[in-house]
């Protein structure tokens, strides 16, 4: 692995006595697009301070290029933050936002007027360069803060939860031109945001944080498809968690079911453990590693697809089935109807209880 | 019917009200242009009384001290105001009883802090006169510019000075092109606030001017004239000085309804 840009080093904040990051260590490496996940108050917003230099370190160190950054100021770290309420400066204009950051660095007028020129062409707000913000729609005022700190080429491109405030149709144009200008400036970018979706269409890797440490870190596909703890795998998505108990010799559900697993299994655990099943990983039809059977309680339609909850003697939340538009055609389910679902054993995940 | 009745009587005492506000002022306003002088008979309209104010070497020498004095209480307060209000703003911990000490000027009657500044005064022998009256002015006016400026403090985005700071910018930096500009409005309509209260204070100044005419402001100037009856130059006068500080107060408000620059 080539060496990374930016290294947390058992990273720890406490504000009075509340520990709001605790033992945080990561490498984050040039060009990656990184996303801290986590629920409100777990911690990603203060690491992200810390890094732009908003917040003082109670221990650790942070490393950018193998050099300590932990006692620079805001102003001289060579890192930028994009702000949630995107922090324009009401009284000037998108031209005089943009170019603000590049008079602190002294440069010649004529060189800050083609570069604040170039990004206006780049985010496609050039015919607006005169406005105020306030004169601005919200994602216009969200590409003018990304332009603004885009354009002092930062070596990190921080970004705190920067699509909360758009309407879900322009947060989806946004997720992928987001990577179109990560992949084009070729700059770190890291963002926070508690927006799953968000974190797994956008970034190369996700850190799930959770009370102010890092739960698992990985690419959006590992995240999401092998979880390492029951937490990451109920906060990440919908999932299925069956009680199920260790028999010695496998994983025996309340009613008796054996249950096959592709967890390797350890003969020498017995007692309670729970096995998870993602939705769209059940089936309908009886041909399948394991089964399970329930009524139909709930049809929730989602245009492309269905979500069934099948209510069984196994759990006391209904198992939720995903259904495409196009097995629905052929099965039409409907409410108070019993049901077989399956699942191949590859897709049975198994936590402690 | 009877909501319409009640609404009628409503609006007959707002005008009861309004009339027994405005009318003394009216009146005032009416007599300074009277010709004949007198506030028994009006005998035709007449600019007369205000030319006789630019001949009267007392009221000039007068009007030309409440300049200075307004002036510079005016400018020392909103520095000062400004910067306290925006320091106040940020250390909000023990925001509480600072703020109890910072507006105990504007509630503590005139007389109490008049008669404070004069003991102060001679406690430190310091030569009374316009600079003491400017100082006194300095000291109820930064309470005043300080409120004006707290009051738009509270819808400030704090936000925004971060971002300046994390694109490069030193804090001084930071104070001289993002807080003051975005600020600004406020503290013009406070400074203008400030403006008005030092033309038409008297009391503090009363105590605080010496001995002697040097030090002479308008206020006093009337209230010296008018020992010997209500003269129609003290009504000229008496509208000059409500002019100055209408137009004031109405810029001021102006500036502070406007929100932020470009709205």
């Amino acid at each position: 692995m080539t060496r990374p840009l930016l290294t947390l080093d058992n990273v720890e904040k406490y504000f009075g006595n509340v520990c709001a990051v605790s033992g945080v260590t990561l490498d984050i490496y040039e060009n990656e697009f990184f996303a801290l996940l986590g629920a409100s108050g777990s911690g990603k917003t203060t690491l992200l301070r810390m890094l732009a230099g908003f917040e003082q370190l109670t221990k650790g160190d942070i490393l950018l290029e193998g050099a300590s950054i932990t006692q620079m100021p805001p102003n001289k770290r060579p890192v930028n933050l994009m702000f949630q309420s995107y922090a324009l400066f009401p009284h000037m204009s998108v031209t005089q936002n943009i170019a603000y950051g590049l008079e602190m660095e002294s440069l010649p007028k004529a060189q800050i007027k083609s570069q604040v020129e170039e990004i206006l062409n780049v985010i496609q707000l050039a015919h607006l360069a005169k406005r105020k913000p306030d004169q601005l729609s919200g994602g216009q005022r969200q590409r003018v803060a990304l332009a603004r700190a885009l354009v002092k080429r930062p070596k990190v491109l921080l970004l705190d939860e920067p699509l909360g405030a758009l309407d879900k149709k322009l947060r989806s144009e946004m997720q992928l031109e987001l990577k179109r200008l990560q992949h084009e400036f070729g700059i770190t970018f890291i963002v926070v945001t508690h927006d799953q979706e968000e974190a797994l269409v956008m970034a190369d890797r996700v850190a799930i944080m959770k009370d102010g440490g890092l739960l698992q870190v990985g690419t959006p596909h590992d995240i999401y498809e092998i979880p390492e703890t029951r937490y990451a795998a109920d906060f990440i998505g919908v999932m299925n968690f069956l009680p199920v108990t260790r028999d010695g010799q496998g994983f025996v559900t309340s009613d008796g079911n054996r249950i096959a697993a592709a967890t390797a299994f350890d003969g020498s655990l017995v007692g309670a453990a729970v096995a998870a099943i993602r939705p769209e990983r059940l089936h309908a039809g009886t041909r399948s590693d394991n089964t399970l059977s329930g009524e139909i309680s709930d049809i929730a339609y989602h245009g492309q697809d269905l979500l069934l909850h099948i209510k069984t003697a196994l759990t006391d939340t209904p198992i939720i089935s995903r259904m495409t538009a196009d097995m629905a055609d052929q099965h039409r389910p409907a409410v108070g109807q019993t049901i077989t679902v399956g699942w191949a054993a590859k897709d049975t995940i198994i936590f402690p209880a | 019917m009877v909501e319409r009745n009640t609404f009628r009587l409503m609006l007959l005492i707002l005008g009861v009200v309004f009339a027994f506000l405005y009318i003394p002022i009216s009146v005032l306003v009416g007599l300074s242009f009277n010709e004949g002088g007198l506030p028994t008979a009006w005998t035709g309209f007449s600019v007369k009384w205000y030319g006789a104010l630019l001949e009267n070497d007392d009221i000039l020498q007068a009007a030309g001290n409440t300049l200075v004095v307004a002036v510079f209480s005016t400018v020392l307060s909103t520095i000062l105001g400004s910067l306290l209000a925006v320091g106040v703003e940020i250390r909000r911990r023990n925001g509480k009883w600072l703020e109890t000490i910072i507006f105990a000027p504007m509630i503590i009657p005139d007389i109490v802090l008049a008669i404070a500044l004069l003991s102060f005064f001679s406690l430190l022998g310091v030569a009374m006169g316009l600079h003491t009256i400017i100082v006194s002015h300095v000291v109820f006016n930064l309470a005043f510019v300080c409120a004006v400026v707290r009051a738009r403090l509270k819808s400030f985005d704090w936000s925004i000075v971060e971002a300046s700071a994390d694109l490069g910018a030193s804090t001084f930096t930071t104070l001289r092109r993002v807080v003051l500009p975005v600020l600004m409005p406020a503290i013009m309509a406070g400074s203008l606030l400030g403006f008005t209260l030092s033309v038409d204070e008297f009391i503090i100044a009363f105590f605080t001017a010496g001995a002697g005419r040097s030090s002479i402001t308008l206020p006093m100037q009337i209230f010296a004239m008018i020992r010997f009856g209500v003269t129609p130059e003290i009504n000229a006068l008496a509208t000059v000085v409500m002019a100055v500080s209408v137009v004031a107060l109405a810029l001021s408000q102006r500036l502070n309804r406007g929100g932020l620059p470009g709205q």
